[in-house]
């Protein structure tokens, strides 16, 4: 549209070259999500490997908020075999982008383009993080990012596993509000992993899963932790089980991770 | 597999002559389209232990048994490995060059295509049909989501793992899943074999 306009006495195709060269420059910063280096460290899972044992985790980079609408629609003009009517079966099940009226127009302003995109599979969610050069979190990264919160106040860590709990019991996936907006965040800047979507993980069903099923015991056996997460978690932990990779919900959105080498790299390769 | 390079290389020019003849005639491009639930969708490209690049697709028209395993393994996957050779090897002889296996390791950091020949070798298994491969990160845990194996890395370098021997029909479908070791073979080598019957009757 911008290029269409004459400016400064400029003829249109001169101004569409000069947007394009514009555009094409400015992309990769603009397309690029704000990453977040989390360093090395370790976490209590409530599936941990050795019973009372932490968990390791190397450092990573994590995007800082989910991916949107917005950043999920360029993902598909820039790969048509994920469109909504294109994709095939074996890769999303059949609600897959269900919010959006059309593959191309998804109505953006009626969506939210800065809600997070949902309605996505896990195959789509790992398809569009090796296209950003990244891959999605692996359940442990994702969990230990989590975890890293600061609370001023035992109080105040309270309130916050209370909330978490409601909100767990009550995600309305019909009105997602914008990334950024839940005012959550870990120290290091990492926003919304809770009270905004669930997010897919790489390996979101982890190998126990087959062993464990959707009952109450389970919740209790998982909920040994005993500290402001656990008893979410286990809610978090447990709903993820039950997905399969092919599974599209409204509840359902992801956010990529980076190795650090290909982090670095990347910086490099654009100075 | 000489006699099968002949009848594709014939169906090949027939096809494209045939193309030439009846421009836009869709039922030709309908025949061409990829099953919905064909691995063949996964873009995948894998590095073999001979260190050539291959895809799933590639296999169009020939069965593909797939085992997901890594190499430091030694108390489950020569099992799972035997399992996999056991299968191929119920299959009739005559059949046997049309089928071809693909074994991929999870274990990115030490399977590379080096390390992966000597343990074909070892296993005396680095024989025509057979593929030990590697692949990027997000496309082997894609594979395993497809065909529905689990596995994760524990802390001391092991992993834990699915032990699933699957086949891929000449479309690429999953036509075949063999849960647990030492498992029973024969039916489906029957089906493996019936797949390349029918395949080469129609």
């Amino acid at each position: 549209m911008r290029s269409q306009r004459n400016i400064y006495g400029l003829k249109s195709w001169a101004l569409t070259g000069i947007v394009g060269l514009l555009v094409s420059l400015l992309n990769p910063v603009m397309a690029q999500q704000e990453r977040v280096l989390i360093p090395a460290g370790s976490f209590h899972s409530i599936l941990p490997e050795v019973k009372g044992e932490p968990i390791s985790v190397d450092s990573f980079y994590i995007d800082k908020t989910a991916v949107t609408n917005e950043d999920f629609l360029q993902f598909l003009q820039e790969n048509d075999s994920w469109q909504k009517d294109e994709i095939p079966s074996i890769f999303a099940a059949q609600n897959y982008l269900n919010h959006w009226e059309e593959a191309s127009t998804p109505g953006l302003e009626a969506i939210g383009e800065n809600r997070p995109v949902t309605h996505v599979s896990w195959f789509a969610a790992n398809a569009y993080c090796s296209d950003k050069g990244g891959r999605l979190p692996s359940l442990n990264e994702w969990e230990y990012s989590a975890q890293l919160m600061d609370f001023d106040s035992m109080q105040e860590m309270n309130r916050f596993s209370t909330e978490l709990i409601g909100w767990y019991s009550s995600v309305d996936a019909k009105n997602t509000k914008a990334v950024g907006s839940t005012g959550i965040q870990n120290r290091h800047g990492v926003q919304d992993q809770f009270g905004l979507i669930m997010e897919w993980v790489e390996d979101y069903k982890p190998i126990i899963a087959d062993e464990l099923s959707l009952d109450c015991g389970t919740v209790g056996r998982l909920q040994q932790l005993g500290n402001t997460y656990s008893y979410a978690a286990s809610i978090r932990y447990i709903t993820r089980m039950s997905f399969n990779p092919k599974t599209t919900t409204g509840m359902v959105g992801f956010r990529c991770a980076y190795n650090i080498e290909d982090q670095e790299s990347a910086k490099n390769s654009e100075l | 597999m000489r006699t099968l390079f002949i009848l594709s290389a014939f169906l090949l020019s027939s096809m494209s002559a045939a193309a030439q003849h009846h421009h836009g005639d869709s039922s030709m491009l309908k025949a061409e389209k990829v099953s919905d639930h064909s691995l063949y969708h996964l873009k995948a490209e894998w590095i073999t232990h001979r260190n050539e690049s291959v895809t799933l697709s590639q296999f169009k028209g020939e069965p593909v048994i797939v085992v997901m395993f890594y190499g430091n393994c030694t108390q489950v996957c020569p099992i799972l490995i035997r399992d996999t050779w056991r299968l191929y090897n119920s299959i009739d002889e005559s059949l046997r060059s049309s089928v071809n296996v693909l074994a991929v390791s999870f274990d990115r950091e030490n399977d590379s295509p080096e390390v992966l020949k000597k343990y074909a070798e070892y296993e005396q298994l680095n024989i025509e049909g057979w593929h030990f491969v590697t692949a990027k990160e997000a496309d082997i845990r894609s594979l395993a989501m497809m065909l529905g194996v689990q596995y994760a890395k524990k802390s001391d370098g092991e992993f834990a793992h699915s032990n699933l021997v699957s086949v891929l029909d000449t479309e690429g479908k999953v036509a075949v899943r063999v849960e647990g070791l030492n498992q029973p073979m024969t039916s489906a080598a029957r089906k493996v074999e019936n797949m390349l019957k029918h395949h080469t009757m129609q």
